[in-house]
């Protein structure tokens, strides 16, 4: 296994990849990585806030013409992934952190799909209606391992005392803001009478 | 990026402009002059209105004059162009190094940035909108009477940072 | 102005807090992404609609994701401000330094200032209430989608340059 693991890392698409000056071929994977990762994670963060009700106001139905777009994300990142993955293969395999990472987004993606189904399974319902329970439930869930994955996808760059000790402040710091941003949220849904300002 | 601004922000036709005719930087200052004029008769009308001042103007009507007024910025913005790509032609110093040694032009740069920042959290808070809707003799919403007094002091920080440029230091 | 930004730029307390807590940068790196994934989600959704996916929204309803977008902007400032005053912590250089030295710092910066004057022509040019009304189905004036394209390739700009500050130091 270590062999075989070597020598996808040694293969002259790897080295290539990995030895040429930065720009453009490593930081150019590393970017597209990071945009698959914002309209994935961005854009079906979208479809759960409305699902959600935390932003009402979008109708349900026409979200589901974000899929294309979230699956292209998911795909130029599994692309981009193997890629990324392939230029150190051998510290990766043996990283615990890297397969959080994996596993929180096979469970992102399974939460994504099941969230899709329950939330655009009634194709007459009216566009303001609340997305049913099941629906909010996956919404929450993916949301929660988009959260991990995320997370956890930029920790494998460090060793395991810092890894623990950042994810224990993300934490808490994401605690808080999510604190303050119901909050904020309950406050402007009391609220109809502020004009859309923005 | 420094050799970059150095190839691109010297334009020897500018520059020959200049040498060959003794007219143009005269005239390239007074227009500067006519769109700051143009701006601040306009822009700075609105804000004055804004913070009170002749409040029996609808403000509608104050705004139907700022096209004048992006049109005088427009002018500053061209014939200041013109001096900055043109300077060697007056100062034997390159135009990359007065912008990095001139705190003065540096500071007059940024107020105009924070003027624009300010112009842009106007519409982005609707504060735009809301003043829209004043008729003559209504009171603007305290928000919109802090943009326009920002808006205020800054084109006027402006306009006293660009009078202390020629006393700026250059050091080559 | 030099000896005024060497001084301001750089914040020995900041530096000092992230030598001392090493949980402190990767905290400031994973909110930079949380940040970015909510400016993409929100304003880059908005850009989306605009240049025509989804077009059974009406624009007023995905106005509501602006502020989500926003707030992502945010906290990219905050800990941006965070990476570039603490510089020090990580590389023996001063953060003035740095931006004068690194190219695509410098781009990244440009390239919000730019992404900030498409904003203020989306205003400018009337568009913003012009869209407003744009109800299921409809397409939005062209200019209103050229400054969404616009928008969209300056953020994703910023994104790839901010990717490459690394290779450059």
């Amino acid at each position: 296994m270590q062999q075989f693991l070597e020598s996808i890392e040694n293969s002259a698409f790897s080295t290539y990849v990995r030895e040429t000056p930065a720009w453009p071929a490593y930081s150019t994977v590393l970017a597209l990585h990071t945009f698959g990762m914002a309209f994935l994670v961005g854009l079906s963060g979208v479809i759960a806030l409305r699902v959600l009700g935390v932003v009402p106001e979008l109708p349900l139905k026409p979200l589901k013409k974000l899929m294309p777009m979230i699956i292209l994300g998911f795909w130029v990142n599994a692309g981009t992934g193997v890629i990324l993955t392939s230029l150190a293969i051998v510290s990766f395999s043996r990283n615990w952190d890297f397969y959080v990472k994996l596993s929180a987004i096979v469970v992102a993606i399974v939460a994504l799909t099941k969230m899709r189904t329950y939330a655009f399974a009634d194709e007459s319902a009216p566009d303001d209606a609340p997305a049913s329970p099941e629906a909010r439930r996956w919404a929450k869930v993916m949301l929660f391992f988009w959260f991990i994955a995320v997370l956890g996808g930029r920790l494998t760059a460090y060793a395991t005392n810092i890894r623990i000790q950042s994810a224990a402040a993300v934490a808490v710091a994401a605690i808080l803001l999510l604190l303050l941003a119901t909050y904020l949220v309950r406050r402007s849904h009391r609220s109809p009478s502020v004009e859309a300002r923005v | 990026m420094e050799a970059f601004l150095r190839y691109w922000l010297r334009w020897p036709s500018v520059e020959h402009l200049i040498y060959g005719h003794l007219w143009v930087w005269g005239v390239c200052q007074s227009l500067h002059f006519v769109g700051m004029a143009l701006l601040i008769g306009t822009v700075g009308i609105l804000d004055l209105r804004l913070l009170g001042m002749a409040k029996q103007f609808p403000v509608a009507a104050l705004k139907k004059l700022i096209p004048w007024g992006v049109f005088g910025f427009l002018l500053c913005l061209a014939t200041g162009l013109i001096f900055v790509t043109g300077i060697y032609a007056n100062i034997n110093v390159h135009p990359y190094v007065v912008l990095t040694s001139d705190v003065f032009l540096q500071l007059k740069l940024l107020f105009v940035v924070l003027a624009g920042v300010n112009l842009l959290l106007f519409y982005v808070t609707g504060m735009n909108a809301a003043v829209d809707r004043l008729a003559a003799g209504e009171d603007a919403p305290p928000l919109a009477k802090f943009f326009a007094g920002a808006s205020l002091l800054l084109w006027i920080a402006v306009m006293y940072f660009a009078r202390l440029i020629p006393s700026g230091k250059f050091q080559p | 102005m030099e000896q005024f930004l060497r001084t301001w730029l750089e914040w020995p307390s900041v530096a000092a807090f992230i030598q001392r807590f090493t949980w402190a940068w990767p905290l400031g790196e994973t909110f930079h992404f949380f940040g970015i994934i909510m400016l993409i989600g929100g304003v880059g959704m908005f850009d989306l609609r605009l240049l025509g996916l989804a077009k059974q929204m009406p624009v007023k309803a995905v106005r509501k994701l602006l502020p989500w977008g926003v707030t992502g902007f945010v906290i990219c400032v905050a800990t941006g401000l965070m990476f570039v005053t603490g510089t020090r912590a990580n590389v023996p250089m001063s953060p003035y330094d740095v931006i004068k030295n690194n190219i695509w710092l410098q781009l990244k910066f440009v390239f919000i200032g730019l992404a900030g004057l498409n904003l203020l022509a989306f205003y400018v040019t009337g568009m913003d209430s012009a869209v407003d009304k744009l109800g299921p189905g409809e397409n939005a004036p062209m200019l209103a989608k050229v400054i969404a394209a616009a928008s969209l390739f300056l953020w994703l700009g910023v994104i790839y340059f901010g990717r490459l500050i690394p290779e450059g130091l």
